[in-house]
């Protein structure tokens, strides 16, 4: 039992991450509009793949990053790809520059995501602009881009308080 | 903010080679996508029945602050709504007289001409569980599926229009493709002149007119529904009013997607035509006889005859061409 609550919790602290990604990729898809369904709802995914892949890697590895992509297709009804090979775009950006993200703070941070979600958003302009053979608006982008990063600041926080009172005391093995 | 506060985990993903499997799973994923789309909506109605548990659970909390924060804000216009509400219902019941009359009407002259009944409609009320809008998507996700006699194509209104119309069903969920989506392709008809149109969605709230026929003019104001051609969706759907922009036209919407909790999909089925019955005399020729043909005797180079017409009937010889 001694050694039971121990790997029960690191398996919930290590499954936080995802969850969270799960609960974005639902919540994004709760039929409550935002200003009567003009603006598109913020990438509210990104957030976790982010954040963990910063501050945890170990505990947002490259495949959460590509399933929780998966989800969000799944859940968007879109073509399928789109979103798993955005949020690889992204999350390899953010793994091969830790070091300059990782030193950001403040305002900073928030740029950080901004660059992030700038990096998804075009990848998936790009490919659904193969795919569908045309160039499709740009201005829904632009707003979700937006409201995404003024979103960042709010679920930071409460990212945040997840890692320090749930995942790290859970995890504190590195 | 969390980059500076937290304690960072450099050098601690060691995630190229994984990071590499992914990015080629993705694009795999996304041409497997593009030329297998079938075998992806298959796993997305599964999925979409799988979890709208999981969606209603999350919905049901979100839904009741956004009805208390709406509830809220209508206290304060509780007064006006109610003096429009009162001038829309007088509105509404002249508008009430004049449609029974005109039903009146059309059930006599129909009943004179002989008319042929339009197409029965039936129609399953559904509760819309998810809403995907996305930059490039907009879609929703209803709460029946093929169990409820939900077939793909089918047509989605709610009570103002057509909202859209089914492209995957599920058990128990279907897929709507939104007006406004990038890949909605309306066949519709501006109503005074009956000019017909295609009514394209880019993912903007109005969505515009594509092609429109020359066989009518068409002004900002008119009314837009549903032709009906193809046999897709049910004629006479009303869809939106035209609106001028720039050089082309859009469609300002009746239906409101985004706050439609409940809709309704409408079943149709075109009766196949029924052709009138060929008589002998309506066609060209005789019909082919049934029975073989004698081969005709061998005959004299000099009284050979014209090849026969296949199908015709043997003529008569012919008559001398000089007297004798």
């Amino acid at each position: 039992m001694d050694r039971l609550f121990p790997l029960l919790g690191r398996a919930m602290a290590g499954a936080t991450p995802f969850f969270c990604g799960v609960v974005a990729v639902a919540l994004a898809s709760v039929p409550v509009s935002l200003l009567g369904g003009q603006i598109p709802p913020p990438l509210l995914a990104l957030m976790p793949v982010y954040f963990w892949c910063l501050v945890r890697p170990d505990l947002m590895p490259p495949a959460i990053a590509f399933i929780i992509g998966i989800l969000q297709d799944l859940f968007s009804g879109g073509p399928p790809g789109v979103w798993a090979a955005s949020f690889v775009a992204a999350y390899a950006l953010v793994d091969r520059q830790r070091d300059s993200f990782a030193g950001l703070s403040g305002v900073g941070a928030i740029l950080g995501f901004a660059v992030a979600m700038l990096v998804a958003s075009a990848t998936a302009y790009v490919i659904v602009a193969i795919y569908y053979a045309g160039f499709p608006p740009v201005g829904p982008l632009v707003m979700q881009i937006s409201l995404s990063v003024l979103c960042y600041v709010p679920a930071a926080f409460l990212l945040g308080w997840l890692q320090h009172h749930v995942v790290g005391p859970l995890r504190s093995d590195f | 903010m969390p980059n500076g506060s937290w304690k960072i985990a450099r050098g601690k993903g060691g995630a190229q080679l994984p990071l590499a499997i992914v990015a080629v799973l993705a694009v795999v994923l996304v041409l497997i996508g593009k030329a297998q789309s079938s075998l992806f909506d298959r796993a997305r109605a599964e999925f979409s029945d799988w979890s709208a548990p999981l969606l209603e659970t999350v919905s049901a909390p979100v839904g009741a602050v956004s009805r208390w924060v709406d509830g809220i804000g209508g206290l304060f216009s509780t007064y006006q709504d109610n003096l429009r509400l009162k001038q829309e219902n007088a509105r509404l019941r002249q508008w009430q007289g004049a449609a029974i009359r005109l039903e009146a009407e059309l059930t006599r002259e129909r009943a004179l001409l002989h008319a042929v009944p339009d197409p029965a409609q039936t129609s399953v009320a559904a509760r819309v569980i998810g809403h995907s809008v996305h930059p490039f998507i907009d879609t929703m996700i209803l709460d029946a599926g093929k169990d409820d006699g939900i077939k793909t194509g089918e047509a989605v209104v709610d009570p103002r229009g057509l909202i859209g119309r089914v492209f995957i069903t599920g058990h128990h969920t279907a897929w709507v493709i939104l007006l406004t989506d990038l890949n909605s392709r309306i066949p519709v008809m501006i109503a005074p002149g009956n000019a017909q149109a295609i009514l394209a969605g880019d993912n903007t709230p109005e969505p515009y007119l594509e092609t429109v026929s020359e066989t009518g003019k068409v002004h900002p104001g008119d009314p837009v529904v549903t032709s009906g051609e193809g046999g897709l969706l049910p004629p006479g759907l009303p869809v939106g009013v035209l609106v001028a922009d720039g050089t082309r036209y859009r469609v300002a919407l009746l239906a409101d997607a985004a706050s439609s909790g409940e809709v309704r999909i409408v079943g149709f089925k075109n009766p196949p035509e029924q052709l009138p019955q060929v008589t002998p005399a309506d066609l060209p020729a005789s019909p082919l006889p049934l029975q073989p043909q004698p081969q005709p005797p061998a005959q004299l180079p000099a009284q050979s005859q014209p090849a026969a017409v296949p199908g015709s009937k043997p003529s008569p010889s012919p008559a001398p061409s000089g007297p004798h």
